[in-house]
């Protein structure tokens, strides 16, 4: 394994920024350099930091440490990715030149309005998009993540209930026993109690038990659709007719939204609310673990509770539309969206009325940076995107037909986007063999042992930018690895054998954490004493540094 | 242009192996079905096309010379830094749950940890999350569920955008915002560090009372690069640590996304929330990392998780600790001493032009001014000639920011600016 970067021998630092001793500096800046033409620190000597533990090393070896890092990594780049309800599709290169422009990338948050004209334009737009795709009325682009979406659509449930019930809050959210773990812990959050509702002989949840749990109590029902097994929520209308008989709100996990673009719409399927991951459906890349982006789209009586601010826009004054300089096989369309002239009759701001809002659940207005991505995945298929979700079902639908006679199909119906598979005619920790097997054909493996209701679960989304081949492939592996199971199962209990390194002791991990390297000089002197203030402060125990530079004596 | 690999002769053998005529009869039990199938958007555009239009939108912005912070700090970023955090291998793998092929995002995520605890001083830290504003606001539901407690006492003067976050998740969760107590229903008490108006301060007195009063001490961090030249949180006694990580190495980028962070006391490990990456070994002896102490998160514990937390920033995460690496102590040092410089010389320039400075405490890289004339004219005269001058908090106060990327000729042109109209009102 590659060595900490903690444990690279110290080097010479490429000097990124100025010395404040420089001449640049100093031209104007007399009053502030003491003798010596060092920069004076004023600050005091009890609040003067007096070492700073990080190493010097040289940008040579700081770019071979990642590089090597980087090696023993696997992402959609190297290969299939099938990690169920993740959503692993390619990331389109050019969204990342195009995140990465300037007038997007540099642009401070605080800048004045008129200097926001893109960013802001660029927000409305996608808000409109992301209506058209799920027929909600309105969109907040705020949240970072899904789960935090979740959470601003549980407090918005609360908010709501409380004004129209006269502060009396309902105090229950029925959610079924196959959701993602983000939808009870974010009621938790709330304060909500959770009812969980088990799923029927035809992997639906289970509209029986659904009714006897209707009562005055339940503010939500938390429902993914599809489901987590992969499939289409069958009594969805007749659900959401009976949750709002009875005064419950509809909210959509729509993490799975990869199967409907273009086909159906959570709206017309009766979800008052829903969140969408754009790093899942929109491509965003997921980084190791993000930045993603959640965004929440609702109906009309719930719009005054979302976050503020909101991105609104004016139309000014018409402009004389130039001539159109779009290329000739795009005329027929809708022309005057990609004129750049025509762009320029609006005025976009934004707007900090309050309303009935909750507030914000984050600093300035969300993850532009993804949103940016976004819109140009929704732009470069435009009014294809359809195709998107068609070939997700397409290339699912026919790895299941190439797995179903080996691996056990818990519910056999045609899936959506993904579809759960069982091992446990395999054993006990049978999935976790499979996963690792799998390594091994340099594949990763599919989420497992989730939805929690299916035992020895694999949950395995190929998404639609797979070929023929590589879903092909990654059959054939499972297969092949159906039959090690059988005739040298020690094989498979022991993979990986090709990866980096092999299994590793999680329980010795939680049971004796490592979770940070210390300097080894201040092992004797813990770094952690509190100082009384004016004091002797800090940590002065630390001469192995000391020799380096002058900039480290602050 | 879309980016499906399927050819026509692929989707015939497909839907033929299958057992369907099209993929209509697939997805025809998605219902309702969207009426006549039209979808209002325009239509696709090639590469090229996309590229331009992109392009042309983003150049409706206008970069400005910003002296603006108040939460978004413009700092410069190594070229050496996009390089590694856009290989493929990073930007395109998820939360490393399969530990043997995610040995880079792991180790990368315990490197990171390592770099926070050691700026801050203290015992260890998590993979991070969202952003500063919504990790003060786990800090507080952290120290609620920790003490047992319902009031959530803010210490000092915090980012406003942070405290209406910390609102929005105090509101949810049933908490009680205070200001300025320490009592047996205090829970935690925050502060920031520097402050919102760039004030720096050694918080020991404050987290001597909080303890006193059996509640936790929690210390955001805004601008991190502070942490280079002030005396870090774990020395004055802090048992967490959140802020933004963002002045390290990502872009402003309108706002995010960005990085939060948090680091606590040894014995709030378990209460801490998100991601966290642990050191061990494999089955052959060799040292390798994996996400530990997972009984404490959403997808095994469900409604008894610390927190609801799953994706969190970790490319963001890398690109820190790639720039801290990049940098050095040296760097950091260097970044911290000029964002300070300039901040300083500035307002002296602006004193001496009868700017009055508001801060009664050191401060770091951010002042606050009462300006002659109002602020609206000054920040408009300044921006016509492609300076944002502060944030404008109305009437006649701005606060300003410089870092090292703020030059002395800058400095110059906003104080000529500026004087022009402290002539205005004398005339």
């Amino acid at each position: 394994m590659e060595k900490l970067l903690f444990e690279i021998p110290e080097g010479c630092v490429t000097e990124h920024v100025p010395h404040t001793t420089s001449s640049s500096f100093l031209d104007g800046s007399e009053i502030c350099s003491n003798n010596d033409g060092d920069l004076q620190l004023e600050i005091p000597d009890n609040i003067r930091r007096k070492h700073l533990p990080l190493p010097n090393l040289s940008e040579i070896d700081v770019v071979r440490h990642f590089t090597k890092l980087s090696r023993v990594n696997f992402g959609i780049d190297v290969g299939l990715y099938p990690l169920g309800s993740c959503t692993m599709k390619y990331n389109p290169k050019v969204n990342e030149d195009i995140a990465r422009l300037e007038a997007f990338a540099s642009l401070h948050p605080s800048s004045p309005e008129d200097c926001l004209q893109g960013t802001l334009q660029l927000m409305y737009e996608l808000e409109k998009y992301l209506k058209v795709l799920t027929g909600m009325d309105d969109f907040s682009l705020q949240a970072a993540a899904g789960s935090q979406s979740e959470l601003m659509g549980v407090m918005i449930t609360k908010a709501y209930y409380k004004e129209k019930n006269n502060g009396k809050n309902r105090t229950k959210i029925i959610i079924p026993d196959s959701a993602h773990g983000t939808n009870p812990a974010t009621a938790a959050m709330c304060k909500f109690e959770t009812i969980s509702i088990p799923t029927d002989p035809r992997g639906n949840m289970n509209l029986d038990k659904f009714k006897q749990s209707l009562n005055s109590d339940i503010a939500l029902l938390m429902l993914t659709n599809p489901n987590t097994l992969g499939l289409f929520e069958e009594d969805i209308v007749q659900i959401s007719q009976l949750a709002h008989a009875n005064g419950t709100l509809m909210y959509c996990d729509g993490a799975n939204m990869n199967a409907f673009l273009g086909i159906t719409r959570p709206n017309d399927q009766g979800f008052d609310m829903i969140h969408l991951n754009l790093h899942k459906t929109f491509s965003t890349p997921h980084g190791g673990g993000g930045p993603g982006a959640g965004v929440l789209g609702v109906k009309a009586f719930l719009a005054d509770y979302l976050p503020v601010p909101r991105v609104r826009r004016r139309l000014l004054q018409q402009r004389r539309q130039q001539p159109n300089r779009l290329r000739p096989h795009q005329k027929n369309n809708s022309a005057q969206e990609n004129n750049y002239n025509y762009l320029y009759h609006y005025y976009y701001f934004l707007d900090f009325a309050k309303r009935k809002s909750i507030g914000k659940v984050r600093c300035f207005y969300g993850s532009f940076g993804m949103l940016v991505r976004a819109y140009s995945y929704i732009r470069a298929y435009g009014s294809n995107i359809r195709r998107v979700s068609e070939n997700a079902v397409l290339n699912a639908n026919y790895l299941l037909s190439l797995l179903k006679d080996v691996y056990e199909l818990p519910y056999d119906r045609r899936c959506a986007h993904e579809f759960v598979l069982s091992c446990r005619k395999f054993g006990q920790r049978s999935a976790l063999d499979i996963a690792k097997r799998l390594l091994d054909y340099g594949v990763h493996s599919p989420t497992i042992y989730f939805p929690l209701t299916i035992p020895e679960a694999l949950m395995i989304e190929p998404t639609e930018t797979e070929s023929r081949e590589s879903l092909d492939m990654f059959a054939s592996a499972l297969r092949s690895i159906a039959k090690e199971l059988k005739e040298k199962p020690d094989l498979v209990k022991a993979a990986p054998h090709t990866t980096p390194i092999r299994r590793l002791d999680e329980v010795a991990a939680a049971r004796k954490p490592n979770l940070r390297w210390t300097p080894s000089c201040d092992q004797s002197t813990p770094p952690d004493k509190y100082v009384s203030t004016g004091g002797s402060g800090g940590t002065s125990n630390n001469h192995h540094h000391a020799s380096n530079s002058r900039d480290n004596n602050i | 242009m879309d980016y499906v690999p399927i050819t026509e002769e692929d989707k015939k053998i497909m839907l033929e192996r299958i057992g369907v005529q099209s993929i209509n009869d697939l997805v025809n039990s998605f219902r309702p079905a969207l009426s006549n199938g039209r979808l209002d958007i325009p239509p696709p555009l090639t590469e090229l096309d996309l590229f331009q239009h992109m392009k042309n939108l983003s150049n409706r912005n206008k970069i400005l010379r910003y002296f603006v912070g108040a939460g978004s700090y413009n700092h410069y970023i190594p070229s050496a830094l996009s390089h590694l955090v856009l290989r493929g291998e990073f930007l395109t793998s998820y939360t490393p749950y399969q530990a043997e092929i995610s040995q880079g995002t792991l180790q990368a995520i315990y490197e990171f940890q390592s770099f926070i605890c050691l700026l801050t001083g203290m015992d260890v830290a998590n993979a991070s999350l969202y952003d500063g504003a919504s990790a003060l606001a786990e800090a507080a539901l952290m120290a609620a569920s920790y003490t047992g407690r319902k009031q959530i006492s803010v210490g000092n003067n915090i980012n406003p955008q942070y405290f209406e976050v910390l609102k929005t998740y105090c509101d949810g969760a049933d908490l009680e915002i205070t200001r300025n107590q320490a009592n047996e229903y205090t829970a935690c008490v925050l502060a920031q560090n520097p402050d919102f108006y760039g004030n720096v301060e050694n918080l020991f007195y404050i987290s001597e009372q909080t303890h006193k009063a059996g509640a936790l001490f929690v210390t955001c961090v805004v601008e991190p690069t502070s942490l280079a030249i002030i005396e870090p949180p774990g020395n004055y006694g802090a048992d967490i640590v959140v802020g933004e990580g963002q002045s390290f190495g990502i872009p402003v980028n309108f706002g995010g996304p960005y990085l939060g962070f948090m680091a606590v006391r040894d014995y709030l490990l378990k209460k801490m929330p998100g991601r966290i990456s642990g050191m061990t070994t494999d089955s052959a002896g060799n040292k390798g990392f994996v996400l530990t102490l997972q009984a404490r998160e959403q997808h095994i514990r469900r409604e008894r998780a610390t927190s609801n937390i799953t994706t969190n920033v970790a490319l963001n995460a890398l690109a820190a600790t790639v720039y801290l690496a990049l940098m050095g102590r040296t760097g950091l040092i260097r970044v911290a001493k000029l964002s300070y410089g300039m901040t300083h010389l500035l307002q002296r320039k602006l004193s001496v032009l009868g700017f009055q400075t508001l801060n009664s405490l050191p401060f770091y890289n951010e002042f606050l001014i009462k300006t002659p004339t109002s602020s609206k004219t000054i920040m408009s005269n300044l921006a016509k000639r492609g300076i944002c001058g502060g944030l404008d908090l109305g009437e006649d106060r701005l606060l300003i920011c410089c870092t090292e990327m703020n030059t002395v000729q800058d400095i110059d042109d906003f104080v000529s600016i500026a004087s022009h109209d402290v002539a205005a009102i004398e005339e």
